[in-house]
């Protein structure tokens, strides 16, 4: 097992400072969800803080469609940024270090380090490409249980926390892992998608499989549905936020009105921010990735044949605090609701809150001192 | 909390210790910061749900442990199924209600049983208040002027029990306290009684 290093010289107090992430090799055959099997799978992963003796203080963070295993402290004293919940996780942060081992782990079917259709199939020693099984959450689930239990000891789980897919994973931890959870923090999430995001996911398909570099999926490393892909997460990225949100943000204000000579150029701010959303977000994310982890969304149904929530969440043992958000319209409130509505009805030690920031789904990233509170008390 | 507070407190959640059975299904309308419910799951071992739609209280039952569940009392009620506990416990929350009517009878059908507290409006100090000075008495319970504070309905013993035997709910036991919510009160309750706490039936 690798040892999760970091260089305590650099951390101020209250920063996980530098970080560095590491690969997990499982040797053994993973058989998907749909029958498929590959020979054996790598997952990139970060943790904090410290295991202890008897394995009992290990916390998962799940991340979101386009997140990844980086998800506090920085990989350089020059990075810009942090990791994306770096506001969440830290020492004396409500994903207290100092008390917990948090594992981030990149999801089966990524693009960012984990085994994908990017990755070297080895029974032809070309990229997998659309040959990768269609991956779903239940799988991205059971991959990350091999990781934690096989290569890092956890005993059982002191919690398991994410929004949006995150929080779709740590429903389906719950259900499929029931002794080894003890909690269960879903935010900004769903039991099964409605058919508007369904339906926004289908756009953002399309707009990939259009655009002529796609080639059905066999493009060359570095290349591909760049337009497409970047026009996927634009539409995708309006969905995160919010009209209250964008207006604060943005309003109409122009980036100058000389410079935008013809109907086509950015003209207002808005515009040339999506822009930007889109072209970074070609760098860092594979589009096949996008087609595997949107249709897994899609097809993420706790409700089961019954069509009753309770039914699938009768094996659950966790406790559990569902929370919504209320500016979010693409998992509103209602569906976080339902989640807790139905854990409630089975008779689950459950609990449902409600924040309300205006600024979307994407309201989980954000300084929100109210979901802080709501974090660190429920991880007592 | 003030001590006057936490006393006033004290006295209904012993009585409704007294009323509710081990390992009972409780759901508190109204739970505030959890208070009770974690009184009963340490004492009583039941299992307990609140309902609030403040978020920071919502926050006070996260920390203790409580089940609770953020958001209004009747859509809470409505998503349960009939039967789906055997007590619902209402504190000081009927007075917040828009249709407490309409919420007591869904009360009463997913628990056969229902304890039902509030000040008591015809308390003799509210009273006078209104008979000599036209207004409504600014005290310990209520603390903001009607400017401030928008009073919903604020009920008698005398309506209520009205009430109880018009909606055809049969009062299994009824408890008066004094002004000080604590000393027990049998002579003349409507206008000697500071507190009422009722046990309902479904009938």
């Amino acid at each position: 097992m690798q040892q999760p290093e970091q260089v305590d010289t650099f951390a101020h107090s209250g920063e996980v400072g530098l970080v560095e992430w590491h690969d997990y090799e499982s040797s053994r055959p993973f058989t998907f969800q749909n029958g498929d099997t590959i020979p054996g799978f790598r997952l990139r992963y970060e943790t904090y803080g410290k295991l202890n003796a008897e394995g009992s203080n290990a916390i998962l963070v799940c991340h979101a469609l386009s997140g990844d295993h980086h998800c506090a402290g920085v990989h350089s004293i020059r990075d810009r940024k942090p990791g994306w919940w770096n506001n969440m996780i830290g020492p004396g942060k409500p994903i207290d270090t100092n008390r917990f081992f948090v594992i981030c782990s990149n999801c089966l079917g990524g693009c960012q380090g984990s085994t994908g259709p990017t990755s070297i199939n080895p029974e032809t020693n070309r990229p997998y490409h659309l040959d990768f099984p269609v991956v779903t959450i239940g799988d991205m689930v059971r991959a990350q249980h091999r990781l934690v239990t096989e290569e890092l000891g956890v005993q059982e789980m002191y919690a398991v926390v994410g929004g949006s897919m995150g929080g779709m994973q740590v429903l389906e931890w719950g259900v499929r892992y029931p002794e080894f959870v003890r909690r269960l923090l879903p935010m900004a999430t769903t039991a099964r998608q409605n058919a508007q995001a369904i339906a926004f996911n289908e756009v953002g398909r399309l707009a990939i499989v259009q655009d002529p570099n796609w080639h059905d999926g066999a493009y060359p490393p570095g290349q591909g549905p760049h337009v497409g892909l970047a026009v996927a997460r634009m539409m995708a990225h309006i969905t995160y936020l919010s009209d209250q949100g964008l207006d604060q943000k943005f309003g109409r204000e122009r980036i100058s009105r000389a410079a935008a000579r013809t109907l086509f150029d950015a003209e207002f701010q808005v515009e040339s921010y999506l822009r930007y959303q889109g072209q970074s977000f070609t760098n860092r994310f594979d589009a096949n990735t996008y087609l595997y982890f949107t249709k897994a969304l899609d097809r993420f149904d706790l409700y089961g044949e019954s069509g009753r929530l309770e039914e699938t969440f009768e094996a659950i043992r966790a406790r559990t605090l569902v929370v919504g958000f209320t500016s979010d319209w693409l998992f509103p409130p209602k569906q976080n609701r339902e989640i807790a509505l139905a854990l409630l009805r089975a008779g689950k030690n459950a609990g449902y809150a409600e924040v309300d920031l205006p600024l979307g789904h994407d309201s989980f990233l954000v300084h929100a001192p109210e979901l802080y509170d709501l974090v660190e008390r429920f991880l007592i | 909390m003030p001590p006057r507070q936490q006393i006033k407190r004290e006295t209904e959640q012993s009585i409704l210790s007294d009323w509710i059975e081990p390992r009972q299904r409780v759901l508190d309308v109204g739970c505030g910061r959890g208070l009770l419910l974690e009184h009963l799951n340490q004492t009583k071992e039941i299992y307990g749900v609140g309902v609030d739609n403040d978020l920071a209280k919502v926050a006070g039952c996260v920390k203790r442990g409580v089940n609770v569940y953020q958001g209004d009392a009747e859509g809470f009620l409505k998503s349960q199924p009939k039967d789906a506990f055997d007590w619902v416990v209402m504190s000081r929350t009927v007075q917040e209600l828009d249709q407490p009517g309409r919420v007591i009878d869904e009360c009463l059908r997913v628990a056969r049983r229902m304890a039902i507290g509030f000040a008591n409006f015809g308390y003799w100090r509210n009273r006078m208040d209104a008979l000599v000075y036209s207004r409504h008495r600014v005290s310990e319970v209520f603390p903001r002027a009607w400017e401030y504070d928008w009073r919903h309905n604020q009920i008698s013993v005398e309506e209520f029990e009205r009430f109880c035997i018009r909606a055809g709910y049969p009062i299994h036991e009824r408890v008066y306290l004094r002004g000080d919510w604590r000393t027990p009160c049998h002579v003349l309750p409507g206008w000697r009684a500071g507190y009422a706490l009722y046990w309902l039936e479904r009938g």
